[in-house]
């Protein structure tokens, strides 16, 4: 078949036309990149993606892996990725002081009576005598940098119980995990799918709950640059709404056990995927469960443990004094608890 | 006209011998053609070259063509120094790190002294331990610091170990390579002058072999000064190192580019003094 230039012309336009008006206004199919780490809390991402939630909000989500929080915060204050659910950092604080990130919703809780973060102690401080955290005066704590959810935790569980901690950075999960199991730290707190394994091989020692000592807090956030959420509110609803869904399918199999032991099998196989992909499915399927804790419906955002943990950045000059909550969130896109 | 060029050349030809002739009378000025290619002091052009500098970011940010996500002010680095400084934090900071920056180094660089000049002078500890050296030089140092860490312990001792480490091989390749360059012509008058083997290593090979050490010991000081970073990833709670590592994870550009301007001044004073020290030891050379 042979086109003039015409029939050319109107044929491009036509199939314009067709790709534009036979999708919804907000079906752009636009590619975004999100943030991930490999921890079971970040599952509602890898479900999302997986069935399609992304897809169906005119999202083309690529997902982008870090080793902490800090970097994912700062990709997204550098435009490389576009949405990132990790704990709040000092980091994070810090660039949204600049201007340059939003909070814009709430992901993992500690909640009481359900298996959150716990408390380890190492084999030789637990043989001396630290058999619960009142009993950590003058210990040890890992964490990974200062201003990390480990150093925020770590203070507060000191605080309530009235003992002096040393606090160590050793920059990598990896590394606390091997310092404590040495007995180089004497304590650390950590999710529970990397807690018991730990506890199970006899190195280490659970002697606490952190929901014990900080009830509801809010352990990580979604959020997003601040042009996202200041200019972009169509993807970032449609963000939002695809990942509520990926959360309420992870906590209706896991959580909650409403879907049965089927259920929960067909999401250990898609969270298996992406953490502790190296493991054979068996093996990894225990922690996967292990580490099942609650994702905050509808990515719905505590304020109030939010505010807290600012305040506590803020106190111990880890951020800059003067920087508001309006800075650091944006209550637009989701309920607030 | 080829007749008049050649009665040009003729005449030009002439007037050379002339000029020959005539020395005395005819001198032509030549224009002298030396000099330059020679290093020449102006201390004052490294400083103009800070201050351009320096004032074109603190315009950038005041102005806001640099984004302050980008570069911090520097009047705002000035500013976090000097509250360092009043706070006493400084020296809270500085004191462990110049603590682990000399016992390190000073272990690894007469360690590295030693063992270069050993393999420089003796052909069994060259032939076995060159290679080992070649083989530890390009490994990654701060990759070790984990096991060093379950080798030494998490305080001091592997923090000093890392920078030893680091400054060991170098200080040994920079050392027997420096042996090795010592002029043979004085060795062999040492010898007949019948000087004994010992009073020859003493008195000709490391005086001569003085300039390469100390050259190696600017390299091995200042891979010193970045290994000390990398030492107080692990572990350590105050140290300059761990303060840049802090504000890193902080994202707090204030506080890195202090804690950078510092590493960076004591690059600039350990050179110095290296400068010092060569002066000393190499009047020798006049």
């Amino acid at each position: 078949m042979k086109l003039n230039r015409r029939e050319a012309l109107a044929l491009m336009g036509g199939t314009l036309a067709a790709t534009t008006l036979g999708t919804p206004a907000f079906s752009k199919n636009r590619k975004i990149t999100v943030g991930a780490l490999r921890f079971t809390s970040h599952s509602a991402s890898f479900i999302a993606l997986e069935r399609g939630y992304f897809q169906e909000m005119g999202l083309d989500v690529e997902l982008k892996f870090f080793q902490a929080a800090t970097p994912m915060a700062v990709a997204i204050a550098s435009g490389d990725v576009d949405f990132g659910v990790t704990a709040i950092s000092g980091g994070l604080i810090s660039l949204a002081d600049k201007g340059a990130i939003k909070v814009i919703g709430g992901v993992l809780s500690e909640e009481q009576g359900i298996d959150g973060q716990k408390i380890l102690v190492s084999d030789a401080a637990f043989k001396a005598g630290v058999t619960s955290p009142d009993k950590l005066d003058g210990k040890t704590f890992g964490m990974t940098t200062a201003g990390s959810s480990f150093h925020y935790m770590g203070s507060q569980i000191a605080a309530k119980e009235g003992v002096g901690l040393k606090f160590k950075p050793l920059q990598k999960v990896g590394a606390i995990i091997g310092a404590l199991k040495t007995g180089q730290i004497d304590a650390w707190s950590i999710v529970p799918h990397i807690a018991k394994p730990l506890a199970g091989s006899g190195a280490v020692h659970i002697i606490g709950d952190v929901s014990h000592y900080l009830p509801n807090y809010q352990v990580t956030t979604a959020f997003t640059s601040a042009k996202n959420a200041a200019e972009e509110p169509e993807m970032t609803r449609n963000f939002i709404a695809a990942y509520s869904k990926g959360i309420a399918d992870y906590n209706a199999a896991m959580v909650d056990g409403t879907l049965g032991d089927a259920g929960r099998a067909e999401m250990v196989d898609l969270i298996h995927q992406y953490v502790y992909a190296g493991k054979p499915r068996e093996k990894a399927a225990k922690s996967i469960i292990n580490g099942s804790m609650r994702l905050n419906p509808g990515v719905a955002m505590n304020v109030g443990s939010i505010e807290k943990q600012l305040n506590w950045f803020k106190s111990e000059k880890l951020v800059n004094g003067t920087i508001g909550l309006d800075q650091l969130i944006d209550t637009n896109y989701v309920k607030t608890l | 006209m080829p007749e008049n060029s050649i009665s040009e050349k003729s005449k030009s030809g002439h007037s050379i011998r002339a000029s020959g002739s005539c020395l005395a009378s005819k001198q032509q000025p030549v224009p002298f053609r030396g000099g330059g290619f020679v290093p020449v002091s102006r201390p004052w052009m490294g400083f103009v070259v800070f201050f351009v500098l320096i004032v074109f970011l603190e315009a950038g940010t005041r102005i806001g063509f640099i984004s302050a996500l980008t570069i911090p002010k520097p009047s705002d680095v000035l500013n976090t120094f000097v509250e360092l400084y009043s706070s006493g934090l400084l020296w809270t900071h500085l004191v462990p790190s110049l603590m682990r920056f000399v016992i390190g180094a000073a272990i690894g660089t007469l360690l590295g002294v030693s063992l270069g000049i050993a393999i420089g002078l003796f052909a069994y500890v060259r032939a076995g331990l060159v290679p080992l050296i070649a083989a530890l030089f390009p490994v990654p140092k701060i990759a070790l610091l984990p096991l060093f860490v379950i080798w030494f312990g998490i305080d001091e001792a592997s923090k000093y170990a890392l920078i030893a480490f680091g400054t060991f091989t170098p200080m040994v390749v920079a050392t027997y390579g420096a042996v090795d360059n010592v002029d043979r012509g004085l060795i062999r008058m040492g010898q007949s002058f019948n000087l004994s083997w010992f009073s020859i290593v003493r008195k000709i090979v490391l005086p001569g072999a003085m300039a390469g050490i100390l050259s190696g010991l600017r390299i091995a000081l200042a891979i010193a000064i970045i290994l000390l970073v990398a030492a107080e990833m692990l572990g350590a709670e105050y140290g300059i190192g761990a303060y840049i590592l802090q504000a890193g994870s902080l994202y707090d550009l204030e506080r890195l580019f202090t804690g950078v301007a510092i590493l960076s001044i004591l690059g600039v004073l350990v050179n110095s003094a290296i400068g010092l020290v060569e002066k000393h030891v190499l009047r020798w050379r006049g």
